[in-house]
């Protein structure tokens, strides 16, 4: 199972949800969620990363954090939150599993290890949520952009990643020339390869490099949070 | 009789009130005090009662930003909630005043068999994360004196007070800018007569001026409710459709 999570469930708990989860393509720019509505299934990306957004009442919105195939989409569900506060895009497509809401419901009130690994994962997602905070504040358009990339990266099979500028800009809630200009200063450094909607990471080493703490931070927490995927026998 | 003054507690069903209130030791939080540092266990939780708890992460290991803040609405220390031991921020209390204090492992034992206060921190943890993406998407946005006068009063609300100390270089570190955007986005504050700044204090002197000042992140939460105002009716509203869950608050003292 190539998603984190569902890769960790002890057998028992993986058996039940199994017969429930539905694949489902994930195209790009899919609102999985709209600020504010409700849920009608919690998704498990397995190829697939899913920004999520916070808008504002002005109408700006900032990517709060982005989930792939480490998490799930949609953890206001079982937190007892009628509605998602945030909104829910598709910035990579792909894959993953979709399970309906009232399986998950249930199965999260009487699955203790489920209970425990979902809330485990919460804590996860707050920390790259203050992350973001703190990496909005403090940190340089080259580095978040680099952030993003790593983060991104992380969360794909391959090395090239599917992406406008104007989509990054969104992201990152910068102007687009700023992103333009980050991403001119990481091709000439020969990290990157940016070519017409496709970036081509080159020198991951290099973006290690240059990147802030924010994504060391953030990785070492789901290291630290979530136990390192296994194996699982498929049946 | 007094009222429940935790937002948090209060809310939940009285049964399960009682059985937390003998593990509840009333405390007076200190100002400057840290209760958790980060990546060190946590021993207690906190119920805010009548004083402020600043979440903080901490940048380059010196600099502390302010990512969440914690009133009367809810606790301090949700972390244990989620299943870890050890604190992922430094909490620090930004207003002194009384507050419920728990042991961690007591709490931990609660929550394993209160169905009920489960659901209550879940709720809670929910509201929690949306303040802490709103403040991320804040601080991406918003220039300082709208964020200053968000901040002061998001303080006020959870004080209770129009007043409070404040040095300009912690309001610095916690809005995430340098100390001279404060400097000056306090004092255009204050030639607007919106807030006096005077030492090390900081008093709200027109609570609406500050309220157009601030920028959309700013609501405030039911309980701070004025005569009148908005909260007030959301309030009366919550009251009235569940009085059975809000029946504990009269009848029940804590302080």
């Amino acid at each position: 199972m190539n998603n984190r999570l569902l890769a960790v469930l002890p057998q028992a708990s993986y058996d039940t949800l199994l017969p429930f989860l539905e694949p489902t393509p994930l195209p790009l720019g899919m609102a999985v969620y709209e600020s504010g509505g409700t849920q009608g299934y919690v998704y498990f990306p397995t190829s697939a990363i899913v920004s999520l957004l916070y808008v504002l009442e002005d109408g700006a919105s900032a990517e709060i954090a982005i989930t792939g195939n480490e998490g799930l989409v949609g953890i206001a569900l079982f937190m007892g939150g009628e509605t998602t506060p945030s909104r829910a895009v598709v910035q990579s497509a792909g894959e993953g599993y979709r399970l309906k809401a009232s399986v998950m419901k249930k199965e999260f009130e009487t699955d203790p290890d489920l209970q425990h690994l979902l809330l485990r994962y919460t804590q996860a997602l707050i920390t790259q949520m203050a992350q973001t905070a703190v990496c909005n504040r403090h940190h340089s358009v080259d580095q978040q952009l680099c952030r993003w990339l790593l983060l991104s990266l992380d969360r794909l099979p391959a090395s090239d990643l599917v992406m406008t500028q104007e989509l990054i800009a969104n992201m990152l809630g910068v102007r687009r020339e700023g992103v333009t200009e980050a991403a001119g200063r990481l091709q000439a450094a020969g990290l990157i390869e940016y070519r017409r909607g496709h970036i081509s990471v080159l020198d991951r080493a290099g973006l290690e490099a240059r990147v802030c703490e924010c994504y060391a931070v953030v990785k070492k927490e789901y290291d630290r949070l979530l136990p390192p995927p296994a194996s699982r026998r498929v049946h | 009789m007094d009222k429940i003054r935790n937002s948090l507690l209060a809310a939940l069903p009285r049964a399960c009130y009682e059985k937390l209130l003998p593990a509840l030791v009333p405390v007076v939080l200190v100002f400057g005090d840290i209760l958790y540092e980060p990546g060190k266990p946590m021993r207690d939780v906190y119920f805010p009662v009548n004083c402020l708890v600043s979440l903080l992460t901490l940048v380059e290991g010196h600099l502390a930003l302010e990512v969440g803040m914690v009133g009367r609405e809810g606790m301090v220390g949700v972390a244990l909630a989620l299943g870890i031991k050890d604190s992922p921020m430094r909490a620090l209390v930004q207003g002194a005043g009384p507050a419920l204090r728990m042991s961690a492992a007591r709490f931990s034992r609660e929550l394993e068999r209160s169905p009920s206060l489960r659901r209550g921190i879940n709720g809670y943890i929910h509201v929690l994360m949306g303040q802490i993406s709103q403040t991320a998407a804040c601080n991406r946005f918003h220039n300082v004196e709208a964020r200053l006068a968000r901040w002061l009063l998001m303080t006020r609300d959870r004080m209770g007070v129009p007043q409070f100390r404040m040095t300009q270089d912690f309001l610095a570190s916690m809005l995430g800018v340098r100390r001279v955007g404060v400097t000056e986005s306090a004092s255009a504050l204050q030639r607007r007569k919106l807030i006096e700044y005077h030492r090390g204090s900081i008093h709200i002197l027109d609570q609406g001026g500050l309220e157009a000042a601030a920028c959309s992140c700013y609501s405030p939460p039911p309980y701070a409710a004025r005569p009148g105002g908005p909260g007030a009716a959301q309030l009366k509203v919550k009251l009235a459709a569940d009085p059975a869950e809000h029946g504990t608050e009269a009848a029940l003292a804590v302080f």
